[in-house]
């Protein structure tokens, strides 16, 4: 590794497969002129565009919003657009790129997430509404939207799924991200569908199943807290018929127009 | 959600017992025999708490089992064989602990 | 991701939860020859009290103290739902269980040491 001014070389292992010519996965290094701005994503970028262009990987937004370009990098799940290489590289300036983890490979970095969006579909991830609709909006207060921690800004890109070592042994379980996902719909005051949420996730199969190994955190870049939101239903799980009654208590209020004091 | 729930009441019960149990049974370390533990068995009070803990045990050991073998989706299948295999060794190993203690009668 | 203190946590505690149903079904067997009298009984927990037992003795004692401790842990997760202070409550667990280890062990193996050499 050459450290002249700026610039050093860093070498990216990254671990290659072609469905149609490989067998299995193997791992291939690069080397790349990186400063202390390079980020991961862009040495893949200076790979595929001047050393081989059939490097295979998802990328959009190249600033952490999209989603698209999560991987396992050394072992840790993380975005790689807003991550620079410096801070990974091992002694030997080295950095390993693998895809997300438990997933099936389809080609290079790019992995099949059917079970990750089958999971997320399954806690119906919209908002079902009240049968009786506000005179005017819908209002909900600082705190009930202090509750539901920032689980909105989730941008689903898999880093928690992947790192989940349950998700390893039983693609039967919900997953942290969509159990963020129904957090925030059983917590948001606007929501009627109270009921059969908690029964499709206090199962078994859902944040029972959660041992809070806490990879979840660790590996979020939006530094988001799914295990406190399990933790939270687990709660609300058992007492579901306490909770539903207390809702359905606060619905009320926000059906008929909340005064404001001005 | 049941055998969640298992776990932890269990678990907390366990903490009392256990902490009982190595502060009366095993504290200093001293040579066991029928005997030594006789004595204390004489008051039926300590045949009531050892089978007490014998049957948190058992519910934490047997659902703490049914928990990891379900974690694993090839396994999970069959869910109910487990909870039924759970449950007859819980049985069994229940009416065998009980039967250990009641033993504890002064010879004749 | 398995080199995370939440994995290392989880691991332990399962390994330990195995081995600990695994002794718990010996237990009761060893236990059980009561039954049959206090001969019987005299006689097979003298083997379980030899020199090789009570050093296993101290791995009993290190995974009844792990687990324990790690499982008191995860009920104030459960119950406080703290996920900030995650990494001190796991290093405090793991010092609990390594000094109780030290202080039950050293005993045993004195008592151990003691029946070796009378």
């Amino acid at each position: 590794m050459s450290n002249n001014g700026s610039k050093q070389t860093a070498i990216v292992r990254i671990q290659r497969f072609n469905p149609d010519t490989d067998k299995k996965p193997y791992f291939q290094d690069f080397r790349v002129s990186i400063t202390k701005d390079t980020t991961i994503l862009d040495a893949l970028h200076e790979i595929k565009t001047h050393q081989d262009g059939s490097l295979t990987y998802r990328r959009s937004c190249r600033h952490a919003i999209c989603g698209s370009c999560a991987m396992c990098v050394n072992g840790k799940h993380m975005l790689v657009c807003n991550v620079p290489m410096k801070n990974h590289l091992n002694r030997k300036g080295r950095v390993s790129i693998k895809p997300l983890t438990y997933l099936p490979v389809i080609k290079d970095l790019v992995v099949d997430r059917t079970s990750f969006w089958e999971q997320y579909l399954r806690v119906k991830p919209w908002l079902i509404p009240l049968e009786d609709v506000p005179e005017k909006e819908y209002r909900i207060s600082p705190d009930e939207v202090a509750a539901l921690n920032n689980a909105e800004k989730c941008i689903m890109c898999g880093a928690c799924y992947s790192a989940c070592t349950i998700v390893g042994s039983n693609k039967k379980y919900i997953g942290p991200h969509a159990l963020l996902k129904s957090f925030l719909r059983i917590l948001d005051p606007r929501d009627a569908g109270v009921r059969e949420r908690l029964e499709e996730v206090g199962t078994d199969e859902g944040v029972f199943r959660c041992h809070t190994i806490f990879n979840c955190i660790d590996a979020c870049p939006k530094k988001l807290d799914p295990t406190k939101a399990i933790e939270t239903l687990r709660g609300l799980a058992i007492k579901r018929q306490a909770y539903e009654a207390a809702k359905r208590k606060r619905q009320q209020t926000i059906i008929e127009p909340v005064l404001v004091r001005e | 959600m049941r055998v969640f729930q298992l776990q932890r009441i269990s678990a907390v019960a366990m903490v009392v017992f256990m902490t009982m149990h190595m502060i009366v049974v095993h504290y200093p370390p001293f040579h066991i025999d029928f005997s030594i533990i006789l004595e204390r068995m004489q008051n039926p009070v300590w045949k009531v708490i050892e089978i007490l803990f014998l049957f948190f045990v058992l519910v934490h050991a047997l659902s703490g089992a049914y928990a990891v073998l379900i974690d694993y989706e090839n396994v999970a299948r069959y869910k109910k064989l487990i909870a039924v295999l759970a449950l007859v060794a819980g049985i069994v190993g229940f009416i065998w602990g009980t039967l250990t203690v009641l033993a504890w009668q002064p010879p004749t | 991701m398995y080199k995370t203190t939440g994995f290392i946590s989880f691991l332990l505690r399962r390994v330990t939860g195995v081995a600990l149903v695994l002794y718990l079904f010996a237990h009761i067997w060893v236990l059980g020859s009561a039954v049959d009298g206090p001969e019987t009984f005299d006689a097979r927990l003298n083997v379980v009290q030899s020199p090789f037992f009570k050093i296993a003795e101290i791995a009993l004692l290190a995974a009844v103290l792990y687990h324990g401790f790690d499982g008191m842990r995860l009920l104030i997760v459960n119950y406080f739902k703290v996920t900030d202070a995650r990494k001190s409550l796991f290093y405090a667990v793991f010092a609990l269980s390594v000094i109780l280890v030290i202080a039950g062990g050293i005993p045993i193996l004195l008592f151990m040491f003691e029946g070796l050499g009378g």
